[in-house]
């Protein structure tokens, strides 16, 4: 009798909760405790993860989509009549610095405001999950202040007050530059030099040239130069081959980040993306792979963890359904590998931007980059 | 009634600004009113820092108990030396998006905190205040921003700073923001003498923080301090042999100090030695193939044979990868002269040991097979009595990603 219940409990633990993922997310949209604190700088990429995690569940019904846009748009450091503040423009990730609320222009002038390459990212990707088209964006004045943030060596600051410099921010310059259709933003050759300074000794990618190869930073290398369409251009096909090979070795039962290290649902993505876009995320082991995931699902109020019997956080829940929607989880949209957002939002991407060359006729921006 | 106060005793202004661990040592004797607290101190905490001027004023109340109290954190809109100020409010607008629901004292300090930054005020009262920011939020890169902007301003003192950022990197290792204006710090000062002993200490509580790591490769490249890095590495890789990081930290010195030529006999029995105390160790195996795959794996005499004795005694799936690697590499590099009935003999000893992986890595059977399939299309005679393979023969997928994006 107790081998049956506890087959049957075996069984139960690995049903995927829909319902409880989107309500996770719905009360991420809304409010969360003061010991949150520390995520206050960054709350637009809270909101892609729970936006995109809903649209991946197929539940973006449950949320009013113009009030979210207009918070978004209020987000958007836009230059100041004078456009003195250009080269600081893109979007905050929160209102912490005291900008009076506003979703149109022109900029404030204020001292310390400028956007962060992260929120100009997950701000622009928001808006396309949202149905948005991008008609309020300052295109310009994003790619400006996009090209401010570009160091020599062809890494990118985070905000052009400064900050640490490294592979994800070249990431997110490339997100930037493929939304916008507009390569203008960076100096693609030399993001590329960055990127293959960063390919370490064991055929992963580290944050920089010398450090240590890590599952995050090889989905940044390798996405970042697929939005460029320079993959095969940047790796000979034997580079690829070895950084295939680093990659599907982070599969313990789900990914690990590093050798060594123990595993955790995020690399389910960033390394089962990284594999997908490699053409060998068929090789992998999907059963064990859902069944780590599933592990680290909380069965009371939704989302994921990175480890079992853990905390769950939007990052890892948003992360986690990308991981199962990868293995093709039944109830799952697809999501593009590159840009990280839906295949749903991503045809509406294009869908766009046909819209915008349409209107313009401009071939020009295409000779860019 | 007056109150019973034990010495020592310092009554202070609810304006001076003391940091939390310097409260932590201290116990309320007896909650007055609103602007004054009457406070003895235990034991001061070693960075305190003790207003210059105290005021001694003793203030007479009734003693409520000799029980410690926690002491009344005194908002900045009730401190008169802030009325100047007029506090600047989040706004968020008519619907926010994820809210955090800040206490009165959080939104308190960040309201100040935001008046201060919109008028880019550069004191001493607006440098005490991006200390409590930090306490509550040590994530804001705003407040660390106009903190080294105050910091410069009003000339700091930059070894007490960089006291103040051993404390709180210490709390909080896995901060980027914290090691940033650690770097910031250490730039300013030209100094790098506490670095690799601080950078040591964060390691031995967590000795993969990708961020020490970081911090350590950047202090060492930047101010040349290599000579004793290789046995910090190896006194790790004694404690724990499969620390990733140390491997990694271990080719940094070498590539940038002696380079490979000349120490690759050496590299090549140290991690053998070290593959035969921990076989199942990736990252040994990861680190020979590194410093191999440049000149070749099949390049380097005798390694073949080392390894294939190996295989008797410490075998695992990284060995086994290991030779299927070196024989691809023999294939690929093969000369002129190297006969057909060679290569095919190559080929299938790389196939044997696919078979074998597939059985012994189970989790990754199908890229094994694949990587089988893949070979032998690239590398197999047109001979028609060549022995399949299990699997039906596929093409190698063609990286299509172009197509994909367009």
């Amino acid at each position: 009798m107790a081998e049956e219940e506890s087959q049957f409990e075996e069984f139960e633990q690995i049903d995927f909760l829909r319902d409880r993922h989107v309500r996770f997310f719905q009360r991420t949209l809304q409010v969360l405790p003061e010991r949150y604190a520390s995520l206050e700088t960054t709350r637009l990429t809270i909101i892609f993860f729970a936006l995109s995690g809903l649209d991946v569940l197929d539940a973006l019904d449950v949320i009013d989509r113009n009030t979210m846009i207009e918070w978004i748009y209020s987000l958007q450091v836009l230059p100041t009549e004078d456009q003195v503040n250009l080269s600081r423009c893109g979007f905050r990730g929160s209102s912490h610095i005291g900008i009076p609320y506003s979703t149109k222009g022109p900029g404030v002038l204020h001292p310390y405001d400028s956007g962060h390459v992260a929120m100009t990212y997950t701000g622009l990707c928001s808006l396309l999950i949202l149905g948005d088209d991008l008609s309020r964006v300052n295109k310009q004045a994003c790619l400006a202040g996009l090209r401010a943030l570009q160091l020599e060596d062809g890494s990118f600051y985070a905000v052009p007050e400064g900050s640490e410099n490294d592979i994800r921010f070249i990431y997110c310059a490339a997100s930037i530059c493929y939304m916008l259709d507009d390569w203008s933003g960076m100096d693609i050759q030399k993001a590329i030099e960055y990127i293959r300074g960063s390919l370490s000794y064991d055929n992963g990618f580290g944050q920089g040239a010398g450090r240590e190869s890590h599952g995050g930073w090889t989905y940044c290398a390798i996405a970042s130069l697929c939005l460029m369409g320079r993959l095969e251009e940047a790796l000979s096909q034997r580079e690829l081959d070895r950084i295939r090979r680093w990659c599907i070795m982070r599969q313990q039962s789900g990914f690990q980040g590093r050798p060594n290290k123990p595993v955790d649902t995020c690399y389910s993505f960033w390394v089962g993306a990284t594999l997908e876009l490699l053409d060998v995320f068929q090789y992998t082991n999907f059963d064990k792979n859902r069944s780590f995931i599933l592990s680290t699902q909380d069965r009371l109020v939704g989302g994921f963890a990175k480890w079992p019997d853990s905390h769950p956080d939007p990052l890892h829940a948003y992360l986690g359904l990308c991981g199962l929607s990868l293995i093709g989880e039944p109830s799952l949209r697809k999501v593009h590998p590159a840009l990280n957002i839906t295949q749903r939002a991503f045809q509406h991407v294009q869908q766009l931007q046909q819209t915008w060359r349409d209107s313009t006729g401009s071939c020009s921006r295409h000779l860019w980059g | 009634m007056f109150a019973i106060i034990t010495l020592p005793t310092v009554v202070l202004d609810a304006t001076a600004n003391l940091k939390k661990h310097e409260l932590e040592n201290v116990s309320c004797c007896a909650n007055v009113n609103v602007n004054r607290l009457l406070l003895s101190v235990n034991a001061p905490h070693p960075c305190c820092q003790w207003p210059r001027a105290l005021t001694c004023t003793i203030y007479h109340a009734p003693l409520v108990s000799r029980q410690e109290i926690p002491p009344v954190f005194l908002c900045f809109r009730d401190r008169k030396e802030w009325a100047d100020l007029e506090p600047v409010p989040q706004d968020d607008g008519p619907n926010p998006v994820v809210k955090i629901a800040y206490s009165e004292k959080f939104s308190d300090v960040y309201d100040y905190f935001r008046a201060l930054l919109k008028n880019d005020e550069r004191s001493e009262r607006a440098f005490a205040l991006t200390s409590e920011a930090i306490e509550l939020n040590a994530a804001n890169y705003t407040v660390w921003h106009y903190r080294r902007v105050l910091l410069q301003a009003l000339s700091k003192d930059l070894r007490e700073e960089m006291r103040y950022i051993t404390a709180i990197i210490e709390e909080q290792p896995k901060n980027y923001q914290v090691w940033h204006h650690r770097r910031m710090v250490v730039e300013w000062l030209n100094d790098p003498s506490e670095e690799l002993e601080f950078i040591a200490d964060i390691l031995s509580q967590d000795a993969k923080n990708y961020h020490a790591w970081q911090h350590r490769q950047w202090v060492i490249q930047e101010y040349k301090l290599w000579d004793d890095e290789l046995d910090f590495v190896e006194n790790l890789l004694e404690e724990d042999v499969r620390n990733n990081s140390a491997w990694n930290q271990r080719h940094f010195v070498i590539s940038h100090t002696s380079g490979f030529s000349d120490a690759m006999e050496r590299e090549i029995q140290y991690c053998l030695y070290q593959i035969k105390k921990a076989p199942n160790n990736e990252s040994a195996w990861n680190y020979l193939k590194g410093i191999l795959q440049p000149l070749g794996l099949s390049a380097q005499p005798g390694l073949l044979e080392r390894v294939l004795e190996l295989k008797q005694t410490h075998c695992s799936p990284y060995l086994l990868a290991f030779l299927f690697d070196c024989y691809e590499d023999a294939l690929e590099n093969s000369k002129e002269n190297v006969a057909e009935e060679e290569q095919q003999k190559t080929l299938k000893k790389a196939l044997e040991i696919c078979q074998l992986l597939a059985q012994e890595d189970t989790i990754r059977k199908e890229y094994w097979l694949f990587l089988g399939r893949s070979l032998k299309n690239k590398h197999g005679s047109s001979d028609p009595s060549d022995e399949p393979l299990a699997d039906d023969p596929e093409p190698s997928v063609p990286v299509s990603e172009q197509q994909e994006m367009s």
